[in-house]
């Protein structure tokens, strides 16, 4: 045992029997009367929708969405959540619009949204902008004010003054507290260009995964959920590998 | 001798929620220039209130800090400070050179300098070779070395010190000591330090200042005429140790 434990990643073997049971109970289970597609259908299907042009065109179609989207918030959100966390007036009295938009479901405003913009690429880009931006600025700034008072105070005595306490303290002490924003980001960025697509109409993921739904083809379309799946964890590990690199101080 | 820093009647009030709190009562005292000062006193009864005093982190609300003649607004030149919580006062993002060498950024040096400092007080600290770690990559005594090197590389004229042992085992602490009267026969900074260990007061220092009371007043100034150079086992084990200590214990407690 101990040496196939060492040899195969924990991960692959429960993976393997989550798909077994998923398997079993799609042919014997509770689940085997409606048209709950097995284990091995939605694979193969899996792999039946990657040889389909349409796949691609609305993989892009999401990516960008959800890229550029992601983009657009931390550009924007991360220097005004500095300018909020340096001022002790700006965060106050902007805590309270951002914390009510931050609680706005984006879901919520795909109406407003496509009367202003159409089922379009622009609208999944807003979206997304929109979802991320404050929580974002609000978890940047309370970084810079979370800068620890000792280390302050210690460059206060210092005479080092307030644009290289910005520098070399502020910024880097909210480091960590941006790259948790970040990941939290890129999670919601590709949730909510597919939920663009799914509710608002617009192009991607999302529209592939209504469109195979309404024309009851089960399979492909758990297997565009097993590909959504798949893409999350990839741009989580890669965030995370970035975290490590970038923030490396951080938990030390 | 010299006066390096004059403490005249510096009263300190807080303002609380239950209202105003008064810490320091007309303290004064002063430091001669190339001595050890150690403030000592119970818990709670305002050393560090002190000491943010003297590093120009607070203003007195009674009475003047004069630093060398002069007024004291906001930190002293010539100033460095060494805190008990060195996780806290250095940068974990910064390597061990970037962080001894980013308080010279306010001296107009050149980069031979810097290094030429750096390397000098890693050194004197015994930490050749360090430059490039990370704090967090050290022991605790280490980095407390570190806090001490980067004091040392401003070439300080005024060292304070806020219970910098304090954080480390028993056997550090002793080293650290013995340390710190190396830094004190090789550079002979006037130093002041806050702690609550009246034999490591005694051990390290000229005069011992015992605050007492609340609000709190220098209640004694006991001089440590202990011989130089000091070691742990000779100096601690001479009777005249015992007296003093007992003596500063003594006013400590209030006895």
């Amino acid at each position: 045992m101990s040496a196939i434990t060492r040899r195969v990643p924990a991960g692959v073997v429960s993976t393997l029997v989550a798909l077994l049971i998923w398997q079993l109970a799609a042919m014997v289970g509770p689940l085997s009367s409606g048209s709950f597609p097995t284990a091995i259908a939605t694979v193969g299907a899996f792999f039946i929708i990657l040889t389909e042009p349409i796949l691609w065109t609305q993989l892009l179609a999401t990516a960008q969405m959800a890229v550029v989207g992601f983009v657009i918030s931390v550009v924007f959100a991360v220097p005004v959540g500095i300018c909020l966390g340096l001022s002790r007036f700006a965060y106050r009295s902007t805590k309270f619009t951002f914390d009510f938009f931050k609680v706005i479901p984006p879901i919520v405003i795909i109406p407003i949204t496509i009367l202003v913009l159409g089922p379009t690429i622009q609208m999944g880009i807003f979206l997304v902008v929109f979802a991320n931006f404050f929580a974002l600025a609000i978890q940047t700034a309370y970084g810079v004010r979370d800068t620890d008072v000792v280390l302050l105070e210690t460059m206060r005595c210092y005479r080092l003054g307030t644009g290289r306490q910005i520098l070399f303290a502020r910024l880097p002490a909210a480091a960590p507290f941006v790259a948790i924003g970040l990941r939290i980001a890129a999670s919601v960025a590709l949730i909510v260009a597919v939920v663009a697509g799914l509710v608002g109409g617009a192009p991607g993921l999302g529209q592939l995964l209504a469109m195979y739904q309404t024309g009851n083809q089960i399979a492909k379309t758990f297997a565009v959920v097993l590909l959504l799946g798949i893409l999350g964890i990839l741009v989580s590990r890669g965030i995370v590998f970035a975290q490590r690199r970038l923030v490396f101080w951080m938990g030390k | 001798m010299t006066i390096a820093i004059s403490i005249d009647s510096v009263s300190m009030d807080y303002k609380t929620d239950s209202g105003i709190k008064h810490v320091l009562d007309t303290v004064s005292y002063d430091v001669t220039d190339g001595h050890f000062v150690s403030i000592v006193g119970p818990s709670g009864v305002g050393k560090t209130t002190l000491l943010r005093l003297l590093t120009g982190l607070a203003t007195p609300t009674g009475g003047e800090i004069l630093v060398r003649g002069s007024k004291l607004s906001g930190a002293p030149q010539g100033l460095a400070v060494v805190l008990q919580d060195y996780t806290r006062s250095l940068m974990p993002w910064l390597t061990v050179e970037k962080n001894i060498g980013l308080p010279l950024k306010t001296q107009k040096l050149s980069k031979a300098e810097v290094k030429l400092r750096i390397s000098d007080s890693l050194e004197e600290v015994g930490l050749t070779g360090n430059e490039k770690v990370y704090p967090w990559q050290l022991s605790g005594g280490m980095q407390q070395r570190v806090s001490i090197a980067r004091a040392l590389a401003v070439r300080p004229s005024i060292l304070v010190m806020d219970e910098p042992f304090a954080s480390v085992d028993a056997q550090t602490r002793f080293d650290l000591e013995d340390l710190v009267l190396k830094v004190r026969a090789d550079f002979g900074i006037t130093t002041v330090m806050v702690t609550h260990d009246i034999d490591e007061a005694v051990y390290l220092s000229d005069e011992v200042v015992v605050l007492h009371g609340s609000p709190a007043k220098v209640s004694e100034v006991v001089t440590v005429d202990l011989p130089f150079p000091r070691s742990q086992v000779a100096t601690r084990n001479d009777p005249k140790f015992a007296e003093l200590r007992t003596r500063i214990y003594e006013k400590v407690r209030g006895i």
